[in-house]
């Protein structure tokens, strides 16, 4: 993956760069919001983590100008301070996901891992986790090879959890994506059709994950 | 000291003493002055009535007319005043002069008497002040009136005015002098207690917390308990704060050692297998320094926001799900089996008055204790449940809990109880901070699960509540006035209005908190000045009367064209700005509009001939539940004897109760109604217009029409706005979006009506009978006249009290 890290403090900088290349990715670092921001214009990178506190230009200031460009890449923001406000107005801004310093690497790297497959789950049609496939242009789902033999509604959903991978979806939420305004579902079905598609996945690394109350998310479990 | 020095209190009392002498000598001075004048006048007009007088007694009739001697005297009497110049003149008014100076001036309302009328005219350039008295005298050609007018520059009379004048005055400034003069040895006096305790403070040393000695007067204990009390506080903090800092100090320092020690060891090691191991506890020890420092931090902000005004209406609903989603991210909950149970909640049953950061810190940190000290594939449930009043919110684990005999100290600061997991021993203080700072009771228990329970149990607040917060322009400044409106209408029905008021008031934000009449009542009656809202709006005209009759409302002016009319203002601190008739709901299919009764005598005649077929269909207002419903029927009461035969009537119908117009309306349009009497007309209106079977009745003797009151209370924080948002109720604008976009009635209409009912209050114009704003209402509020009302009411009902 290309990453791109905009960070002004040099030890975290470098330590953070070293982890990421050290897990093979290609990172660019830029120290300054302004030069971040023009380099943002030019290069397009896969994940972008970005300090609050940045001279030149605040970290939310580049992603606005971000945004305004309508360019999507996934931006993790990166902040020192814990109020609840600055998360809010990073994800207001456009922010896929936020955390606080000082960050745990492997929490880190598993975030970026999950934005990545996230986005080139919705981005690109043919989605690969471990053995499970799935083609979203021919709606198919294989595993091992084999087609997994989902019914229609067990391939929205797949698609649904896709697009949301790492993102808790509430009951509701799956249902109003899954069924139109005149279908008026029950959200026993809802339970159902997650429980018959977890089956079918067993063995793959793409897990659905229930929490009662909340609702679902879907994850990779060998990202962790 | 480069602020503006400070005023001396001694030289602006003795400047305000001066200034109090200054105001009280220019008073006097102008009494003074006429009275002066008065004096002066009073000896000299009884020098002129003395020559008038005896020019009169002169004065004779002769055969040619009137005639007269002037006497030596009269002149000799005006000149004991050795200045003025004097001039006469003796007439007969319109006929003849006699003698002296034909063109002296005549007074104004000149009416010639036999007594002296005293004036001041101007002479030939100079001031003069005349007399005029009249006699009659018996002549040939019959009865005839003889006028003398003698006049004196007043030239002595000025002089004497002024002359009393001054000595009056230098007497008084004298006095002045002298009062001022105690007033200073008074002030210097009285003021040295402060010097005393100004001399004690300066020479303490700064880490001296004793409090102040000595022995204040009176009226400064105030002032000498709030310092020794303040200095008491400030002991205290600084003490809490030194152990904090040493807490801190030490828990930081340590695990930072710890760090350094095993980085150093790393550092040192000669085998590769060695250092990897020391790197690894240099890790986990980092780790867990990382959430030391987190925790303190958030622990120090807890406490400081408790401290703060940052609580607000919370809706802890939406708080704990957005939290819990977010903890869901954690990769380390991946195998966490987390749930939450708020089913047991409903929507907008769930508002406390509190601090969502805190809240949220608090639960991150029961969270992360559940994983952190159980099973990596823990169950942790959430629950959000009420009890009466209450709001609980539990956490449930089936970890390891903690033994009962540890529980009392779990809470304490830096106890951390599992050495295997080497918590901080910050998480559940943090938490008991957080319930502490929320007045919140927090209890630890062994939970189902089998691990640890922790509740806390928070106040909710009172009745239904929504918040509306609309920000204007520019509210991003941080200068956003709030304000908070507390209410019993429909928040959907008084939206509209709050929104067409932030248009007109940019910058500000609207607090919106909704009641139960009798609720709203409660809370405004026993809340303090300072906690009291900014404006208070209530359909239960009697209870609004009452606050205000408590004197908790203050004056509101009103501009002239937004004033309503007479009967709905009191005071001119409680205003009405709705018009909300009582009116029957009818079922066409029941009753046909022929049928319908046109007066209330009427009604009750139809309901005894029909009482078979209208058993158990007709519905009202329950008393008991509804002020609204018991304001109607109490001030029905008052129409006459025919409105107590009605409630029996009906009663023997079978009349059937219900809380609210919209319940009415909709057993009406089920059918289950064949009318509803006493409904709210505006609610009913807007419910029956798309049911074609229901129509709306009023009667032709009269119609109860009662107003939504608004009024500012004491206290209120913002009172301009406040005053601005009743203006706006009742200006044209406001009046215009009651009727365009909500279901309410305008108190003042404007324009031609555009529903329904405007259309049927336009016809029944005349047949409105308001309740009146007064004091009066407050008799159906006596307990014993309320209780007996509403044991009549029972016993026509046929129901046993």
């Amino acid at each position: 993956m290309r990453i791109l890290l905009v960070e002004d403090n040099d030890e975290l900088a470098e330590t953070i760069v070293d982890r990421l290349r050290a897990e093979g990715h290609s990172v660019d670092r830029e120290a300054d919001g302004n030069e971040a921001n023009e380099l943002l214009r030019h290069i397009n990178f896969d994940i972008v983590l970005l300090d609050v506190n940045l001279p030149g230009r605040s970290g939310y200031d580049v992603l606005r100008s971000l945004r305004a460009r309508s360019d999507q890449t996934p931006v993790i923001i990166l902040t020192a301070r814990s109020q609840i406000d600055d998360r809010v107005l990073g994800l207001d801004s456009g922010a896929d996901d936020y955390m606080i310093k000082p960050v745990d690497f492997r929490e880190l790297s598993a975030r970026c891992r999950v934005l990545a497959r996230r986005r080139s789950g919705s981005a690109s049609n043919l989605f690969t986790v471990g053995p499970l496939s799935f083609d979203r242009a021919a709606k198919r789902a294989t595993i091992h090879g084999q087609d997994a033999q989902l019914r229609a509604r067990e391939v929205q959903l797949l698609e649904i959890m896709i697009d949301n991978l790492g993102r808790m979806l509430t009951k509701e939420e799956v249902a109003d994506r899954l069924y139109t305004f005149e279908e008026t579902p029950s959200m026993n079905a809802v339970e159902q059709l997650v429980t018959r598609l977890r089956k079918k996945l067993e063995g793959t690394h793409l897990v659905i994950k229930t929490a009662r109350g909340l609702g679902y998310m879907a994850y990779v479990s060998d990202d962790d | 000291m480069t602020e503006r020095p400070g005023h001396s209190l001694q030289r602006r009392l003795l400047f305000s003493m001066a200034a109090g002498f200054a105001v009280l000598l220019i008073l006097i001075s102008i009494l003074l002055w006429t009275y002066a004048r008065t004096a002066a006048n009073r000896t000299h007009d009884l020098l002129l009535a003395g020559a008038a007088l005896s020019i009169l007694e002169r004065v004779s009739v002769g055969s040619d007319g009137a005639t007269v001697d002037m006497p030596y005297s009269a002149l000799e009497i005006l000149s004991l005043n050795p200045v003025d110049r004097v001039q006469y003149r003796v007439f007969v008014p319109g006929k003849a002069e006699i003698t002296g100076s034909e063109d002296l001036p005549f007074p104004a309302n000149g009416e010639l008497s036999a007594d002296p009328a005293f004036y001041d005219s101007d002479y030939r350039g100079a001031a003069f002040r005349f007399v005029l008295q009249g006699r009659r005298l018996n002549a040939p050609t019959g009865a005839e009136w003889v006028a003398v007018q003698v006049g004196q520059t007043v030239e002595e009379r000025a002089a004497q005015q002024w002359s009393f004048f001054l000595s009056g005055l230098i007497g008084l400034g004298a006095l002045s002098l002298i009062g001022l003069g105690f007033v200073w040895v008074a002030i210097r006096t009285s003021l040295s207690p402060l010097r005393q305790i100004a001399g004690d403070l300066r020479l303490r040393a700064p880490n001296d917390l004793s409090p102040v000695n000595g022995a204040p007067p009176r009226e400064i204990r105030g002032l000498f308990d709030a310092i020794n009390g303040f200095i008491t506080r400030l002991d205290q903090s600084r003490r809490l704060t030194e152990t904090f800092i040493a807490d801190v100090a030490h828990q930081t320092r340590t695990s930072l050692s710890a760090l350094q020690g095993h980085l150093a060891l790393a550092n040192d090691a000669e085998e590769f297998d060695a250092m990897r191991a020391r790197v690894e506890k240099a890790d986990s020890q980092a780790d867990r320094t990382v959430r030391l420092t987190n925790q303190l931090l958030a622990n120090a902000m807890v406490i400081h926001r408790s401290d703060q005004a940052s609580m607000h209406p919370v809706a802890l609903k939406p708080l704990v799900r957005d939290t819990l989603a977010e903890s869901l991210k954690d990769s380390r909950m991946r195998q966490i089996a987390l749930s939450l149970e708020d089913e047991g909640i409903a929507p907008g049953r769930d508002v406390i008055h509190g601090d969502a950061l805190s809240i949220r810190e608090a639960l991150r940190n029961l969270i992360e204790n559940a994983v952190r000290h159980g099973p990596a594939d823990n169950t942790v449930t959430i629950t959000l449940d009420e009890a009466g009043d209450n709001l609980r919110l539990s956490v449930d684990d089936a970890g390891p809990g903690i033994a009962e005999e540890d529980m009392a100290q779990a809470t304490e600061r830096f106890t951390s109880l599992s050495d295997r997991t080497k918590g901080s021993g910050l998480g559940l203080s943090i938490v008991k901070a957080v319930a502490e700072g929320h007045d919140a009771e927090m209890r630890l228990s062994r939970s189902t699960l089998g691990g640890l329970n922790v509740t806390m149990v928070f106040k909710r607040i009172a009745a239904a509540l929504l918040l509306v917060v609309g920000l204007g322009l520019g509210a991003s400044e941080g200068q956003a006035q709030t304000l908070r409106v507390y209410s019993a209408t429909d928040t959907p029905a008084m939206q509209p209005l709050i929104e067409a008021f932030l248009a007109t008031a940019p910058g500000t934000e609207v607090e919106y908190v909704e009641f139960q009449t009798i609720g709203l009542y409660q809370k405004i009656r026993d809340s303090d000045p300072d906690a009291m809202p900014d404006v208070v709006i209530s359909s239960a005209m009697d209870l609004q009367v009452d606050l205000v009759n408590r004197g908790l409302a203050q004056r509101v002016s009103l501009p002239v064209d937004a004033s309503p009319p007479g009967w709905a203002t009191w005071r001119s601190e409680l205003f009405g700005f709705t018009f909300e008739p009582a009116a029957l709901v009818y079922d066409r299919r029941a009753i046909s509009d022929a049928d319908l009764p046109a007066n209330h005598r009427d009604l009750a005649s139809f309901v005894r001939t029909n009482e078979a077929a209208l058993q158990g269909r007709i519905g009202s207002y329950d008393l008991r539940q509804s002020g609204v419903g018991y304001l109607y029927a109490s001030q029905g009461s008052l129409q006459g004897p025919q409105a107590q035969r009605l409630i029996e009537v009906l009663g023997r119908a079978g009349l059937k109760v219900y809380c609210c117009t919209s319940q009415m309306v909709e057993a009406a349009a089920k059918g289950e109604l064949a009318f509803a009497v006493n409904t709210i007309g505006s609610y009913a209106s807007s419910l029956v217009q798309d049911i074609p079977h229901l129509g709306l009745h009023f009667f032709e003797d009269y119609n109860l029409v009662m107003t939504r009151t608004a009024f500012v209370p004491q206290g209120a924080r913002n009172p301009e706005l406040a005053a601005r948002f009743v203006t706006f109720l009742l200006s044209d604008r406001g009046q215009r979006a009651i009727a365009e976009k909500t279901p309410l009635i305008p108190i003042r209409p404007s324009g031609p009506a555009q529903t329904e009912i405007e259309r049927l209050i336009e016809e029944n114009r005349g047949t409105f009978l308001p309740i009146k704003l007064t004091p009066a209402l407050l008799t159906f509020l006596d307990d014993l006249k309320r209780q007996d009302f509403l044991s009549g009411w029972d016993t026509s009902l046929g129901r046993l009290p």
